[in-house]
């Protein structure tokens, strides 16, 4: 019996551990010293780096942990007019690609935008480069990724017990006294989670930065690789990008405390009502932040693909559907069983340090810009095959090498932290006395885990699953170096075109995406909404 | 039970699907190409080609440096006959990574002029865009402008937009300056580029064009073919391009271009192919599709971008841009050109 135990756990750590296989291989750069080039990186061009990724690291953070916050307690304690719709449309940004979003905000908002040359025509303001400083740059993250704190606080405000909310109202308590100290201490954990995964996406990102021309970590990582030619400083720099999430995980621990909430109480009942003048000025200012980050974006989509229209489309966009279709599905699939083997409960995982370990660092992949993950999935197959060749075997290239097989390994590898921050969440809430209780009546793990496990877990599984498909359809980089040949999916379309500077044809598959990724935020706010 | 019957079927298709596509490529009168050109600039090229000879062509678009990588480690097996990028500095890095075979082909020889070729025949530029001098005609009188140097002195102040220096179009124009100034005089051009800016470097050139149109800067640098794209939609826009460098070195130059990968299990075909890229035909598709210059002396350059009129290139070997392109990264890094 013993022994079986211990078999679990170690097929877990190996599950775990190969998850992390292509964050082992970045990390394993440093065994190649790169010393001269880290020299002029370090006087000409880390000083500036750190400066600005931690200014946009803060920046951001503050955004999105304010406006998602804000926003989750208004839709969830306030009776507001709008505020049914607004509480499932304010979800909806999750569907746009970053890079789309950002290169819709440049074309409005920088100086030859139509907001700018309109406000220059009727107020003779003088014009200004948004570009400059990080200010717009912050906003934008902070548009983009506000969805996952408002995700993570509505669900927790959701679980607040009502009276305690009314025992601060009857103490004379201000709505905001409430809000501040009653709400938000309770939430702490929920924006802490939903808080580490918008840093750890502003770290890896790419899109964004390089159309703002800002410097962020990542651009070290690309001038290594691609002006010096070193893909071993590359990596690692890339791999100071996973210390950094190590960190952040660590920070998220520490703001969850030993908190553990068992209560999946919901209740429907919003204990204040704003009408009137308050009312309406709500509404306007959750109504202004969808306007902002979904529809007006959508409009502007529109207009540019209207002319394009009949250029665009063509016989290819069937193979583009069907890829994008596949990937997605199979990818999330997989992703999703790993991470619910992983996220399972049991006492004796909480015994082992090691194996939460290890598991922590299989989710570390997030952080990591996805070109970087996949050519370290490369390399790491390539070591393989020298050490297979070496022991008097073959070469394994050939079968991976542009073969969907390694594709979806990375998808797994990068998007295990969204899939096991929800299979977690909802597996800590099973309360140890079902495995108790179940090992008392001899009932088997197998079917303790069929018959009890799973149906408890399973929102929490298909929330994942949603987020996963989601993240994965919009994907880019590690798509457009592994994907095998016609394998072509939306987003490395609309790639295409945007960086060759032909926006208003990008418009289309850009539109295309987000419908897609309309359609699946909707099955989750379904799902969301049957659970509350 | 029934989900994984269901899972399992799904991976059947899916590598089913990927192994055939994988047979499909290896057989005898096909050929693959790895392009970081993108889909929408190559497709009709591949198309007019494979109606000529019967040969099919499949493409696999990516960025420079990791399709570089994934062809030095798809080694021998790699299914690519063919590489082909823009800017010479990724073709000059291609080709010391070992990736290309040297081709022997007097159709080439004759079509191409030397100085956008390789010297051993490694590859062959194919299409040739000008990076010069942009200007508002509404604020700029042309006999104010006349080198890319210029462009750093003070009267610019305030005027100048140019493109990040993390893009491959700017080390190659750099890496040039270096070769005809040196570093010292070249970190003073940067220096004095910087002091000028209008903005913050702009990450595509389409946005300078649209920054001059709306009056944050008068002056910058592009590659001729997006403004012949701009052209070509607004033929009045007030937008003019001047020709840099006409009384001294000459027009800094770049190239598309291709070679024939060193493990190309077709390499006939594959020669056949960029010998038909080099042609009259495949060249005026080049013209057409993007606005850039014919690489080949045999054909004149489209009606509109014959317009702009003759001008003298920079004939600075190309495979320079390539060699001298750290230095050039480096020297922008130090003076701070994001």
């Amino acid at each position: 019996m013993k022994s079986k135990k211990n078999n679990s756990n170690f097929l877990m750590g190996m599950l775990a551990l190969s998850i992390s296989f292509p964050l082992i291989v970045v990390c394993s750069a440093w065994f190649f010293p790169g010393t001269e080039l880290w020299t002029h990186f370090a006087e000409n061009l880390l000083p500036e780096l750190i400066t600005s990724t931690l200014m946009l690291l803060i920046g951001v953070g503050i955004g999105v942990s304010i406006l998602g916050t804000i926003l989750a307690y208004l839709v969830v304690m306030v009776e507001f007019p709008g505020r049914k719709w607004l509480e499932w449309a304010l979800f909806m940004p999750f569907a746009i690609p970053a890079y789309v979003l950002a290169f819709v905000y440049l074309g409005v908002f920088d100086y030859s935008g139509y907001a700018q040359v309109w406000l220059r025509e009727y107020t003779g303001m003088p014009g200004f480069d948004i570009r400059a400083g990080s200010w717009a740059i912050i906003l934008t993250f902070t548009l983009v990724f506000y969805p996952y704190v408002y995700m993570m606080a509505r669900a927790s405000f959701k679980r607040q017990k009502i009276q305690m909310i009314e025992a601060g109202k009857m103490l004379g308590k201000k709505p905001f006294e409430v809000f501040w100290r009653i709400s938000v201490p309770l939430a702490r954990p929920a924006i802490a989670a939903g808080l580490l995964v918008t840093l750890m996406e502003t770290l890896a990102d790419f899109g964004v930065v390089s159309l703002f021309n800002y410097s962020t970590f990542t651009t070290a990582i690309y001038s290594a690789w691609n002006d010096f030619r070193s893909i071993e400083v590359a990596a690692q720099l890339a791999s100071m990008l996973v210390l950094i999430a190590f960190f952040l995980i660590y920070f998220e621990k520490k703001a969850r405390g030993k908190a553990k909430y068992y209560s999946s109480d919901v209740s429907h009942i919003r204990p204040y009502r704003a009408t009137g003048f308050i009312g309406w000025l709500i509404f306007v200012f959750v109504f202004g932040v969808f306007m902002l980050s979904f529809a007006m974006p959508m409009l502007q989509l529109v207009i540019w693909s209207f002319d394009k229209y009949a250029e665009e489309i063509s016989q290819r966009y069937s193979d583009y559907f069907s890829a994008t279709g596949i990937l997605t599905v199979s990818a999330t699939i997989l992703t999703v069983v790993v991470a619910t083997l992983l996220a399972l409960p049991s006492r004796r995982k909480d015994e082992s340090k090691v194996l939460q370990l290890l598991i922590r660092f299989s989710t570390l992949g997030y952080a990591l810009p996805g070109s970087v993950m996949a050519v370290g999935l490369l390399y790491g197959v390539q070591n393989i095959s020298l050490v297979s060749i070496y022991l008097g075997g073959t070469s394994i290239n050939h079968i991976l090498f542009g073969s969907v097989i390694l594709l979806l390994f990375a998808y797994i590898s990068r998007f295990m932290a969204i899939a096991y921050n929800s299979t977690s969440a909802s597996s800590e809430q099973i309360k140890p006395v079902f495995e108790q209780s179940a090992r008392l009546l001899g009932s088997s793990r197998i079917r303790l885990i069929r018959e009890v496990y799973l149906p408890m877990m399973a929102p929490g599984i298909l929330a994942g699953g949603l987020l996963v498909a989601i993240d994965v359809m919009k994907e880019l980089p590690a798509t457009y170096l592994l994907r095998p040949f016609g394998w072509d999916t939306l987003a490395i379309r609309v790639f295409e075109l945007s960086s060759e500077g032909l926006y208003d044809r990008a418009a289309i598959p850009a539109l295309m995406m987000v419908f897609f990724g309309a359609i699946i935020m909707l099955l989750f706010i379904r799902l969301d909404s049957d659970k509350y | 039970m029934k989900k994984v019957t269901i899972l399992g079927t799904l991976m059947i298709a899916i590598f089913a699907s990927s192994f055939s596509s994988a047979v499909a490529a290896a057989s005898n009168d096909s050929l693959t190409v790895y392009s970081t050109r993108k889909e929408h600039l190559i497709e009709p090229l591949f198309d007019a080609f494979t109606k000529k000879t019967g040969i099919k062509v499949s493409y696999l678009t990516g960025k420079g440096g990791a399709l570089i990588e994934r062809i030095k480690l798809e080694g021998k097996r790699t299914k690519a006959d063919i590489f082909m990028t823009v800017d010479a500095g990724n073709l000059w890095y291609a080709a010391t990574q070992n990736l290309f075979q040297p081709v022997e082909s007097e159709i080439i020889e004759t079509n191409i002029p030397a100085h956008l070729r390789d010297p051993e025949g490694l590859w062959t530029g194919l299409s040739v865009r000008a990076r010069t001098i942009i200007y508002s005609t509404e604020r700029v009188n042309p006999d104010e402008l006349s080198t890319y140097q210029d462009l750093a002195n003070k009267k610019w102040e305030g005027r100048l937009c140019l493109r990040t220096s993390k893009k491959v179009y700017t080390k190659s124009l750099v890496s040039s300056l270096i070769y005809h100034d040196g570093l010292e005089k070249t970190t003073d051009i940067v220096r004095g580029w910087i002091d000028n800016l209008a903005a913050t470097p702009h990450a595509e050139d389409v946005h300078i064009m649209t920054s001059i149109l709306a009056g944050q800067c008068d002056v910058g640098i592009v590659n001729s073919y997006y403004f012949g794209r701009l052209q070509a939609e607004d033929p009045n826009v007030a937008l003019k391009l001047f020709w840099a460098n006409q009384d001294s070195t000459g027009t800094h130059v770049n190239v598309s271009g291709a070679g024939v990968t060193k493990h190309s299990k077709n390499p006939e075909s594959a020669i056949k192919l960029l010998e038909f890229l080099t042609s009259i035909e495949a060249q005026k598709i080049y013209v057409e599709l993007n606005k850039e210059y014919p690489a080949s002396q045999k054909i004149k350059a489209d009606n509109l971008i014959a317009l702009w009129g003759d001008f003298n290139q920079d004939k600075m070997n190309l495979s320079v841009a390539g060699k001298n392109q750290a230095d050039s990264v480096s020297l922008m890094q130090r003076e701070g050109y994001r």
